[in-house]
């Protein structure tokens, strides 16, 4: 386990136990990560606030269930996903497409040259799926492997699904005149 | 960077962390077990008063009796699915919880098997008596795996804190 893991692992066994000063720690830590993940999907910081707090409702409902708690972050990406996803269909009345993509690893010169402004510029142009990518991997920093537990794809589908929102992401920016070429 | 630095250092809003104050209070976790075991304790004690009546009851008090039978089945059912899917009970809740159960079981148990010893045959005490052991047996599980989790979960932490110090 990592450090990181360890801590994070630490806090959610205390919050586990029933020591409520550690359900406290535990939003202070994620609550920033958790708020900007939802709030790039919703472009709303009033919405945002609001699916925050049920994300939040749900991850304390839910925690005594979670039996690896050094696996907190994917697992609370993904409750928060799903408050998202639900808010989406209730708001626009269709289901969240399902995209199939091919598993292809794909090389992308792009990966290691956008930052978190060029990212959050761009967001609101993206269709949902490639902004929700972008969101985790690029400004919550969570690895690869993450990402694929969270949306619930494998590795290569979230290399692939980067790479074309990295491109489409480009063509937003360009339009912009970021003059990102 | 003027719209990152907002989320990145954003507090958590007081209106947030007064739902999940209330979300994880102890007292509302017990309120509902409180409410589960008077609710199923009391239809136990209403069926035993009812089982050991010598003579048939008049029409109208037996509806009232199934009334409260139902009444107390009822709140224990709202108290079990609150329990389970809205507020599960945290490793130290189920614990005290378990122990009101086991205290609310013995009693129960205790208790019915009075009633029946004074108003019914020995066999029908020896049957509620059985009834009341069973009660207790699956309160007295209930503690020893509420004792067990809790257990392994602050071996768990105290390991934790050893590999991060």
């Amino acid at each position: 386990m990592s450090g990181d893991g360890r801590c994070e692992g630490l806090l959610v066994v205390r919050c586990q136990l029933g020591e409520r000063a550690a359900f406290q720690e535990l939003v202070q830590i994620w609550h920033a990560p958790l708020w900007r993940y939802v709030r790039g999907m919703v472009g709303s910081p009033h919405l945002a606030d609001d699916l925050a707090q049920d994300a939040w409702v749900a991850v304390v409902r839910g925690l005594t269930r979670l039996r690896q708690p050094e696996r907190f972050a994917p697992w609370l990406f993904t409750i928060a996903r799903r408050t998202v996803a639900d808010h989406l269909r209730q708001a626009y009345q269709a289901s969240v497409t399902s995209v199939q993509e091919a598993d292809a690893v794909v090389d992308d010169p792009l990966s290691g040259v956008l930052t978190t402004m060029q990212v959050e510029a761009g967001l609101n142009g993206l269709p949902p799926l490639e902004r929700e990518v972008l969101i985790l991997f690029h400004l919550e920093d969570l690895s690869l492997a993450t990402c694929a537990e969270v949306l619930g794809v494998p590795p290569g589908t979230v290399k692939s699904r980067l790479h074309r929102a990295r491109h489409m992401l480009r063509s937003v920016l360009a339009e912009r005149g970021y003059g990102h070429e | 960077m003027s719209e990152q630095n907002p989320a990145a250092h954003r507090d958590v809003p007081d209106e947030l962390e007064r739902a999940l104050a209330a979300e994880v209070s102890l007292g509302a976790r017990l309120r509902h077990v409180a409410v589960g075991l008077a609710g199923g304790c009391t239809a136990a004690l209403i069926a035993v008063l009812w089982a050991t009546e010598p003579h048939p009851l008049p029409t109208r008090t037996q509806a009232a009796f199934a009334g409260l039978i139902a009444i107390g089945l009822a709140w224990a059912a709202v108290a079990g699915w609150v329990l389970t899917r809205r507020r599960p009970l945290f490793a130290r809740d189920r614990v005290l919880g378990a122990r009101l159960a086991l205290v609310a079981a013995v009693v129960t148990g205790v208790a019915g098997t009075a009633l029946t010893a004074a108003r019914a045959s020995t066999a029908e005490a020896l049957a509620t008596a059985l009834a009341g052991l069973t009660l207790v047996a699956a309160a007295g599980l209930l503690l020893v795996r509420a004792n067990s989790r809790r257990r392994e979960l602050l071996r768990l932490r105290d390991a934790l804190r050893r590999e991060a110090s």
